[in-house]
């Protein structure tokens, strides 16, 4: 017996109360704890949006700077930009009624096509990777290209995603049905000159398992890490491709988040399965010198005034563009995040004066409902610090089950309740994510930190003892004469 | 020194209702020595819960002076006055005023838990003055489960927790049936006699106040006329007309068959 048992006692002897206030407090506490787990959510996110930003810049132009002798030759006029990839399951759009469709832009070769962005005429919402306007070519119509005078090789490629998947996002009211792509094939044209030689970067360079691609390689494929784990297979294992077997003879690491789903094959065998024979994407063709970039590109434009050619210093220039856009769009987001925090603060304020207001009226209810009580016990001996103490345990104890309840309820339903109360940087970061296509932005989770929860429990005390404390001060200021009266 | 367990002086209270001034005690003088058993009647509204309230030190006098085992309490602060509530005095009320979701032992218990540390010893005090009002195995018992008069015996057994100088007891068996009205004055008797409890007990019933020693009449703030009650002949079992044996509330002597109550025309104002 004592003062504790007392408080728990009386709580549990008002059950349908005490549920309603242990209801409403761990509710507002939840909202309380999910608004600053949400921030710190969009605040990593931001940061890696800015993380990856900057990667991806360098390693595009590193790429490109090692490739300056290198022209791509496409069909059809494309945006360049960049795809991007939502969190670690990076979408692809429907591509319709071609086998060729927008990759996700994971080559590193520097082709801005490659990269994806926003293709004409694609379906409105969909973001990523978008390469609608990738049309298959006749490789054998753009032979002439290897005879003009300066080029030092050319090497055709297939591109085709994969993906076995819808998925459905919601951003800014609007829904997206996307196909996650599961892989992206590019077959590359392995010729002897090529595989090497190492200035014509077509392959990967870091092969961390078994070798790379070598010239009349068939049936065999070369994955990347996270093929490697799509498949759940690794050396030597016989994989199912478009229901072709292949023989995985090799692992690489990507350079950057744009190559990680991308396996490479013999060309031929590319436009085998997927029954694109004689049809190539992009012809990558390189010059003996950077010099005789210009004159080659005006010679293939001479001949093929259909095809889309692109430089390495076009690229350059573009990339640029590209970086002045990234930090106006950084700008923005954090911008953006600085006004939700303002924002978040007048919630938080909103929630604890709420929360303490429905501790102090239910307490007070008590206090009144007790009076009788409480005279009794101020009559029996009890000092007013004795009625006080007993009436702010019981506010404790109240404030910590809803406390406890509250974190576990923030635990499951942070993500809607910051959603829902920080909507700005959610849009925000979703649209600057897609302006800024091609960087990996994980939207980072929002969860709760085991700091936040213990800050929380804290901040629940203490909102269960101040929304107490007036209550308890007229409990301890009841006369004890109060007793007496006869109901 | 003296055996004064109470001495009230010229003692008056006035409550003040707006600019309405009600005077509940005026000059008010009473003396109670240490293990007296005395009741307070009087009609309603003239001052006897006032007057207890006082004496318990739950309510503060205008003016005049109170004195408690010798101690002057008048002048005590409030921050002060709960010790003196705790240790010298036992209340016991109409309606019981027990916690309803307390067992009978933990209401005995609360009165001891500022002053005993060791919660073995209340519990065990507790048990024991259970024991007294004839409890014991009902101590696990909450209120509602126990009879008006049980739940009585449990606020006395609660009373009597820190060993109070005085047990003030403002119509104790009002709220009961004749049944229990018996048990309680006996009980109360009993305590008187085998304690030495010192009891002032309002009471608006003959024959309870006649079961005690001294009974005070109290009208318009003051006492007015003062009787010895057969408490003291009940002491010793014996009628005070014949000296035969008699037994507590018995309401004639059984050997002479006279009336054991005779002051009603006392009360008859
Ligand atoms: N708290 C109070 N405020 C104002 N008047 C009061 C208060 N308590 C009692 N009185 C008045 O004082 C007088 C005595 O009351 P009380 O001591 O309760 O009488 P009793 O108990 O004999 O019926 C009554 O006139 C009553 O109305
Ligand atoms: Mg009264």
């Amino acid at each position: 017996m004592g003062i504790i048992n007392r408080a728990i006692k009386n709580i549990s002897k008002r059950k349908i109360r005490a549920l309603l206030v242990i209801v409403a407090l761990s509710i507002s506490l939840s909202i309380m704890v999910s608004i600053p787990a949400g921030l710190m959510a969009n605040q990593k996110s931001t940061n890696s949006m800015a993380e990856n930003l900057s990667s991806t810049i360098t390693d595009t132009s590193e790429s490109i700077n090692q490739a300056l002798n290198q022209i791509d030759v496409y069909m059809s006029s494309r945006y360049a930009g960049f795809g991007f990839n939502y969190g670690d399951t990076p979408p692809s759009p429907q591509s319709g009624d071609r086998i060729i469709g927008g990759n996700n832009g994971n080559n590193n070769d520097g082709n801005p096509g490659r990269y994806g962005g926003f293709g004409e005429g694609n379906i409105p919402g969909q973001f990523g990777g978008i390469n609608d306007g990738a049309t298959p070519m006749n490789q054998s119509l753009y032979m002439d290209i290897a005879e003009i005078s300066g080029v030092a090789a050319t090497v055709a490629e297939l591109e085709v995603s994969q993906g076995s998947k819808n998925q459905t996002t919601s951003m800014m009211g609007q829904t997206f049905t996307t196909q996650i792509t599961d892989y992206t094939i590019i077959g590359v044209e392995l010729k002897s000159e090529f595989t090497s030689n190492s200035n014509y970067n077509s392959l990967p360079t870091n092969i961390v398992n078994g070798r790379n691609l070598q010239a009349d390689d068939t049936g065999v494929v070369l994955l990347s890490q996270n093929n490697s784990a799509f498949f759940e297979a690794g050396i030597g294992d016989i994989i199912t491709i478009l229901d072709h077997e292949f023989a995985i003879i090799g692992i690489y690491q990507p350079t950057t988040a744009l190559e990680e789903l991308v396996l490479y094959m013999n060309l031929s065998d590319a436009q085998h399965i997927t029954e694109n024979a004689g049809y190539i994407t992009t012809l990558k063709v390189y010059t003996t010198s950077s010099d005789s970039v210009d004159f080659v590109v005006a010679k293939i434009r001479e001949l093929h005034s259909e095809l889309t050619v692109t430089t390495g210093q076009q690229r350059l220039n573009q990339l640029e563009t590209l970086q002045s856009t990234y930090s106006d769009v950084l700008e923005n987001t954090q911008s953006s995040l600085a006004a939700t925090q303002a924002t978040a603060i007048q919630e938080i304020i909103v929630v604890v004066a709420a929360t303490s207001l429905i501790v102090l009226f239910v307490m007070l209810y008590t206090v009144r409902e007790r009076t009788k009580e409480i005279g009794t016990l101020k009559a029996i001996g009890f000092s007013n610090r004795a009625v006080m103490g007993q009436f702010l345990l019981e506010g404790l104890c109240l404030s910590t089950i809803a406390g406890i309840i509250g974190i576990v309820i923030a635990i499951f339903a942070a993500p809607t309740f910051s959603a829902l109360l920080l909507p700005s940087v959610s849009s925000t970061l979703g649209m600057n994510a897609m302006v800024a296509g091609g960087t990996r932005v994980s939207m980072a989770s929002v969860s709760i930190s085991v700091e936040l929860a213990l800050f929380a429990f804290g901040a629940s005390m203490l909102l269960g003892v101040v929304g107490t404390l007036y209550p308890a001060w007229r409990a301890a200021k009841i006369r004890p004469a109060e007793a007496m009266r006869y109901e | 020194m003296n055996n004064n367990v109470l001495e009230i002086e010229n003692l008056s209270r006035t409550y003040m209702l707006g600019k309405q001034s009600i005077n509940a005690l005026i000059n008010l003088n009473m003396h109670v020595s240490k293990g007296e058993f005395i009741a307070i009647m009087g009609p309603s509204g003239s001052g006897k819960s006032t007057l207890l309230n006082v004496i318990g030190c739950i309510d503060k006098p205008t003016s005049g002076k109170i004195c408690l085992d010798d101690i002057d309490v008048t002048n005590t602060p409030e921050s002060k006055l709960y010790k003196i509530r705790r240790n010298k005095m036992g209340f016991v009320f109409q309606s019981f005023n027990l916690l309803s979701y307390l067992s009978a032992r933990e209401n005995v218990e609360l009165p001891m838990e500022g002053k005993i540390k060791d919660k073995t010893e209340r519990r065990k005090k507790a048990s024991e003055l259970l024991r007294l009002v004839g409890l014991l195995d009902r101590e696990n018992h909450r209120p509602q489960k126990l009879s008006q008069g049980e739940q009585q015996r449990v606020a006395i057994a609660r009373a009597l927790a820190n060993d109070p100088a005085i047990i003030l007891a403002d119509e104790p068996t009002g709220n009961l049936d004749s049944k229990n009205k018996q048990e309680i004055i006996k009980l109360l008797a009993n305590l008187n006699l085998t304690r030495g409890t010192t009891i002032i007990m309002v009471t608006h019933d003959i024959q309870v106040a006649n079961n005690t020693e001294r009974v005070l009449l109290l009208k318009d703030g003051n006492i007015i006329k003062e009787k010895e009650g057969l408490h003291l002949a009940k002491k010793q079992n014996m009628c005070p007309h014949c000296k035969g044996s008699i037994k507590i509330y018995d309401e004639t002597c059984p050997i002479c068959n006279k009336k054991l109550y005779e002051i009603e025309e006392f009360f008859t104002i």
